[in-house]
């Protein structure tokens, strides 16, 4: 008897008095064998005489129908009995005598306790179905489910009593608020500040949460992806068209000091040789936007914090450098309290600014107000539904970021440097536009603001800077410049053709002015594009310096433009009031005037193919005017994208994307670990059949990238080939070079060696500015430079965690190796890169010893089919694929050898024991059950098809050398076949390279983690 | 039509082409400058090349410009759509313009022949040549040095591409 139905019977049971039982299935079969049993014999004997064929004609009737007619009448309806209900009488009936006559009373009082528990039965339905799911399919209709009426007479009431009880589970709705009631303005901006009080809304989110998939990030509502079917759709518009992004949930940090004590501290956080830094000419100047990796004060290149944007603010007396400077750092937000934290520790801002400090008052005010007006209002707002006809103000909208609290400081002051730190999140919108169109949106969105012509009512207009700024006559030749560079624009056909990160200050009118009537599409005009010299200046040198002044770094008109914006009401009654309908609303003074800032945003700029792709403008807003530009946008033809398009446009820029591609920082590994356990859920909530047993496949870490499994076992790994190569032929530079490399060769070194980390650390920086030095010193390439401090070195890069190589001295190198390189094509490349060395075994071992456990952000691109996903497998080809490949032009890449699944026992065996202790459980007292229990289940849960415990070795796991994951993988739209970007090991990579020949240099396989099907690719760094 | 394409820069463009083999996505493939004269001034260590869009003009909607990635047949396929129009010959162009830069020229004059030659008389080609300025940006390695920008000119053909009533 199985579990399950021994279940059943006993629920069946439930309602069943004792004495009387209602047989299920296995009983009523086992009685009716019974009874054939009982009656053959008894056939046997009365069919004798007759002959074989009608022998078994007769064994079909009823055995019944042969008996005596006398008898007939008990015996039929005890038949009739069994047949009905298969009572559990079988055996006795055929065995005892039948009675010649029965008694009807008698008999009905007897059976009085069955019918009675058969009635209660028939009342009382056992399942928890509804009623209505209990009728037949055929007599069900669409209203029964709320009208009881239409169910059959007899339902009628176990229904009603139903329908009760759901209404009385159902949670209350609020007497006060009907559906009227809270769509009414006031309500529902009330219910919108309380529900942004958690996480931050956007500006544009009611716009987003109608359209898109919104997720909670990073303490942000965002949008993550349309709800319509549009991937290839908003490719296109990338490429083709316009897509536009709300970008308003970056943070920014504002610097303001002397410029030198700001370089001078920040110089601390990044290094020259990623890159340039805060001091490059261009982006000091105020010029351009500038790009930078930051990292924990004096650590490069470990303890990386993430990647920023800056722009500084342009000086308007160049030359004078003790005026105070203004810099905006724009950040992720997953990256933003570490930098944060470093910066103030750098610049030692400690003392958190009180709202009395003049500077940063006006910033503070604005944003206390914006907190502690609120509750007062909604008291108010209390009071005058109570009908004391009070006059209140209305309900204010969150504006900016509605989390903060206003006990919390979030500007801070250094006494000793004078730098002030100011936390900008939320003050600003930033929306951003990518492809070609986004010069046609723009110039026709946007309206540069008329100038003020002496007005009469000079005072009575709330935008008093406007005015002031147009007594100026200086000022008003810059923003005729402004205006003429912005026209420039139109004429201009793709973004990429701009020098990259040019920045342009703009004072634009209201763009709810000239909204068109239906949504249209901006396409570009030719007569604009003339090829005149202004374009071919603003091609060649950008904007000029001036051209940047935009009033938004200035917080005090910042503040009043957003507190004196005309409402949408106010405007659409405006219009409505104009005597032509349809014709264009003319504000005159009152039209709001709205300091904008335009930062070109560069496409792709490295490797060799798609240049300029994803190209575009970001538009920098004073906060409360999002949507008043947003639809202006849209409505000129863009297509609005979410955090999924963000991914999709940095993985066919090929760059990274903040934080998933950044495994040596916090937020990084964060994302890792939260994307791990996602995908860990998602998996466990498949039946095991239905999913891949990774196992089997030789997949030891689907979910994430154990990079520090994998630079440790590449470490050990490369060691043990050069001991072993070493003690084959002691060479004399092999040798050399092997002495250095002694110390850190035993690996229970390390762990003791952890402890002189303090000491070591002061070392750090020091060594990239060393690295470099050689590089420039040894052009000639082969020769290797040893510095006489190299052990010490060495010893402070071996207990290192690790860390993703950004030195482009170094990337540049290697990505000069990867190519394959024919004969013709090196002497070619040999001309160009005189600093770049030959690759060599000495010139890899240098870098190997230098950093051996760094990553090399790297991409890789498909030869043939396949399409790679996330945490694919990054691996070595093996000699013989590579001999394959070279013979059959069409070979598609090995597969991988079925792995044994060494959990599987064990699961079984753990599944055993548990349904045993259940057994035992319910036959033992629960308490005792409870004791038995919780071994089992404190012990780690197996999951079938996962690998449980330490991993083993990740590189030499499988049948190919594993040598990284990818991070972004798809088929890329843009080249039109499979791309992947992702990491691989430094070490393993130049063990790989210096090992295979020149032909075919750079060829790893590709392998997803559910599929046995190595593909070929070829790697590429791309600097 | 063949002599007109050695005009204007030729001769520096065709050596240079050699090198540029490698395909661009985008419409037009532009070839280099020769390395000599970049390297005179500039020290690699302290510059990297970026090279810009060249500038374009809008597109109609029977300007076709050819590059090096996309397949020959593919392009010749679109330009005899254009000149063919749909299946009854709705808005089929009178005439399409081909446009070709750096090493496309030959296929952009290779695409132009072709269509001429598979038309019995009916198509007419008429080339134009040019000069295009393309923007290198150099990127400098340092923070002292200002980044800086530099004009290549290139040539280009415009092959016209129409249809005459034959006589």
């Amino acid at each position: 008897m199985s579990n399950a139905k021994e279940r059943k019977h006993a629920k069946k049971m439930r309602n069943q008095p004792t004495n009387v039982t209602l047989s299920s299935g296995f009983v009523a079969d086992r009685g009716v064998k019974h009874r054939n049993r009982g009656g053959k014999p008894f056939q046997a004997q009365r069919q004798e005489p007759h002959y074989g064929t009608s022998r078994q004609r007769q064994t079909k009737m009823t055995p019944h129908s042969l008996l005596e007619p006398d008898v007939n009448e008990p015996s039929s309806s005890k038949v009739m009995f069994k047949k009905k209900g298969g009572w559990k009488a079988g055996p006795e009936g055929t065995s005892q005598e039948i009675p010649k006559y029965i008694t009807a009373s008698t008999f009905a009082q007897a059976r009085a306790a069955e019918i009675s528990a058969m009635l209660k039965a028939v009342t009382q339905k056992s399942s928890n179905s509804l009623v209505f799911q209990t009728l037949p399919r055929h007599m069900r209709r669409r209203a029964m489910s709320h009208n009881v009426k239409r169910l059959p007479r007899r339902l009628q009431e176990i229904a009603q009593k139903e329908a009760e009880k759901a209404v009385h589970q159902k949670k209350e709705h609020s007497k006060n608020k009907c559906h009227k009631a809270r769509r009414c303005h006031i309500n529902r901006m009330l219910e919108f500040n309380r529900r942004q009080k958690k996480n931050i809304w956007l500006e544009t989110h009611i716009w987003h949460a109608k359209r898109f998939h919104m997720v909670k990030k990073w303490g942000y509502c965002l949008g993550e992806r349309p709800t319509a079917k549009s991937h290839r759709a908003c490719y296109r518009a990338m490429t083709q068209h316009c897509l536009l992004q709300d970008l308003s949930y970056y943070c920014c940090l504002e610097l303001k000091g002397r410029e030198e004590e700001i370089l001078k501290a920040l110089s601390q956080m990044c290094s020259i040789d990623t890159g340039l830094t805060f001091a490059a000419v261009h982006c000091l100047s105020g010029k351009r936007q500038g790009s930078v990796m930051l990292y924990r004060a004096n650590k490069y290149p470990r303890e990386m914090l993430g990647p920023v944007t800056f722009i500084w603010k342009s000086e308007m007396i160049p030359g004078d450098t003790s005026e105070s400077r203004q810099l905006w750092i724009w950040l992720h937000p997953a990256v933003k309290q570490d930098i944060l934290e470093e910066i103030k520790a750098v610049c030692q801002c400690t003392e958190p600014i009180k709202s009395t400090v003049c500077i940063p008052e006006l910033l503070t005010s604005s944003q206390e107000k914006n907190h502690t007006e609120l509750p007062d209002e909604k008291i108010g707002k209390k009071r005058k539904r109570k009908g004391d006809g009070e006059n209140t103000k209305p309900i204010k909208k969150v504006v900016g970021d509605g989390t903060r609290d206003p006990c919390q400081p979030y500007s801070w002051i250094s006494p000793a440097t004078g730098i002030i730190i100011s936390d900008l999140t939320m003050e600003m919108n930033r929306f951003r536009l990518i492809g070609p169109l986004s010069h046609s949106i723009l110039t026709e969105a946007l309206k540069v603001a008329s100038v003020h012509t002496g007005g009469e009512d000079a005072e009575k207009t709330p935008h008093r800077w406007w005015i002031e700024t147009c007594e100026n006559p200086g000022s008003i030749s810059l923003h005729r410049r402004q205006e003429a560079v912005f026209e420039l624009l139109g004429g201009i056909t793709s973004p990429a053709e701009i020098p990259a990160g040019t920045i342009l200050g703009l004072t634009v009118g209201d763009p709810r002015v000239n909204l068109p009537q239906k949504k249209s599409k901006a396409l570009s005009n030719p007569e604009k594009c003339q090829d005149n010299e202004k374009v071919r200046q603003l091609l060649l040198e950008g904007v000029p310096v001036e051209c940047t002044h935009s009033f938004i770094w200035n917080q005090d008109i910042c503040k009043s433009v957003t507190e004196n914006k005309i409402s949408d009401q106010d405007l659409n009654r405006k219009r409505s009031e104009l005597l032509v309908p349809g014709s264009q609303l003319v504000l005159g003074p009152h039209e709001s005037k709205i300091p904008i800032l335009l930062i070109q945003q560069p496409g792709k700029m490295t490797g060799e193919d798609q240049l300029g792709w994803g190209s575009g403008w970001d538009v920098l807003l004073p906060k409360g005017w999002g949507m008043a530009f947003w639809i202006p946008f849209i409505y000129r033809g863009a297509r609005v994208g979410g955090l999924k398009e963000a991914a999709v446009h940095s993985q066919y820029k090929r760059s990274p994307n903040i934080p998933g591609d950044f495994p040596d920082c916090p937020a990084g590994i964060l994302f890792a670990e939260e994307q791990a356990k996602t995908l860990l859920e998602k998996y466990k909530r498949r039946p095991p059949a239905k999913r891949p047993n990774y196992v089997k496949l030789g997949t030891v870490a689907p979910f994430c990238c154990p990079w520090e499994h994998l630079t440790q076992d590449w470490e050990s790994r490369v060691q043990a080939q050069e001991e072993s190569s070493a003690a084959s032929s002691p060479n004399g530079e092999e040798t050399d070079l092997r002495r250095h490399m002694v110390p850190c060769v035993p690996t229970p070194e390390k762990t003791h060696q952890l402890s002189n980390e303090v000491g070591t650390s002061v070392n750090d920086p020091r060594e990239p500015e060393e690295v470099m030095d050689t590089d420039c010193q040894d052009q000639a390439g082969t020769k290797m430079v040893m510095y006489p401090d190299a052990g010490e070195n060495h010893v402070a890069a071996a207990n290192s965690q690790l860390f993703v190589l950004r030195s482009r001295k170094l990337l540049k190198q290697l990505s000069a190796w990867c190519g394959p390189c024919s004969e013709e094509s090196r002497a070619a490349r040999r001309a160009p890169g005189r600093g770049q060395q030959e690759l060599t075994r000495e010139a890899c071992l240098s870098i190997m010893d230098h950093f051996p456990r760094a990553l090399v952000w790297v991409s890789l691109s498909l030869l043939r089919k396949g399409s790679p996903e996330p945490h694919t497998m990054i691996c070595v080809p093996a000699k013989e694929d590579l001999l394959q490949l070279s013979q059959d032009q069409h070979y598609c890449g090995p597969q991988e050898a079925k792995h044994s699944d060494l959990f599987k026992r064990k699961i079984l065996k753990q599944k055993e024991k548990k349904k045993l202790e259940k057994r035992q459980n319910r036959g033992c007292a629960t308490s005792e059950g409870l004791g038995a229990g919780d071994p089992a289940t404190g012990q780690e849960a197996l999951t079938l098809g996962l690998w449980s415990g330490p991993l083993p070795r990740v590189t030499s796991h499988c049948s190919r050398v594993l040598l990284g994951f990818v991070t972004q993988g798809d088929f890329s739209m843009a080249v039109g076949h499979g791309e992947a970007l992702g990491f691989v090991s430094l070490t393993g990579l130049l063990d790989m390279l210096s090992s295979q020949p020149p032909a075919q240099r750079g060829l790893v396989l590709l392998r997803p983690p559910a599929s046995v099907q190595y593909r070929f690719s070829r790697v590429a760094i791309e600097v | 039509m063949a002599r007109a394409w050695p005009r204007g820069t030729g001769a520096r463009a065709y050596s240079a082409a050699r090198s540029g083999s490698r395909s661009r996505a985008h419409s037009m493939a532009e070839n280099r400058e020769p390395r000599g004269v970049v390297e005179a001034e500039l020290d690699p260590v302290e510059y990297t090349l970026r090279k810009r869009l060249p500038h374009r003009l809008p597109r109609r909607p029977n300007d076709i410009y050819v590059n090096m990635k996309t397949d020959f047949k593919a392009q010749l396929a679109r330009c005899q759509k254009l000149l063919d129009g749909g299946t009854r010959g709705q808005n089929a162009c009178t005439e399409i313009y081909i446009h070709g830069l750096g090493l496309a020229i030959n296929r952009a004059i290779n695409i132009a022949l072709q269509l001429q030659a598979g038309s019995f008389g009916s198509l007419q080609v008429a080339a134009n040549t040019s000069t295009v300025e393309l923007v290198d940006e150099l990127e400098p390695e340092t923070d002292t040095r200002e980044p800086l920008t530099r004009i290549r000119n290139n040539s280009a053909i415009h092959i016209r591409v129409f249809r005459v009533t034959p006589k």
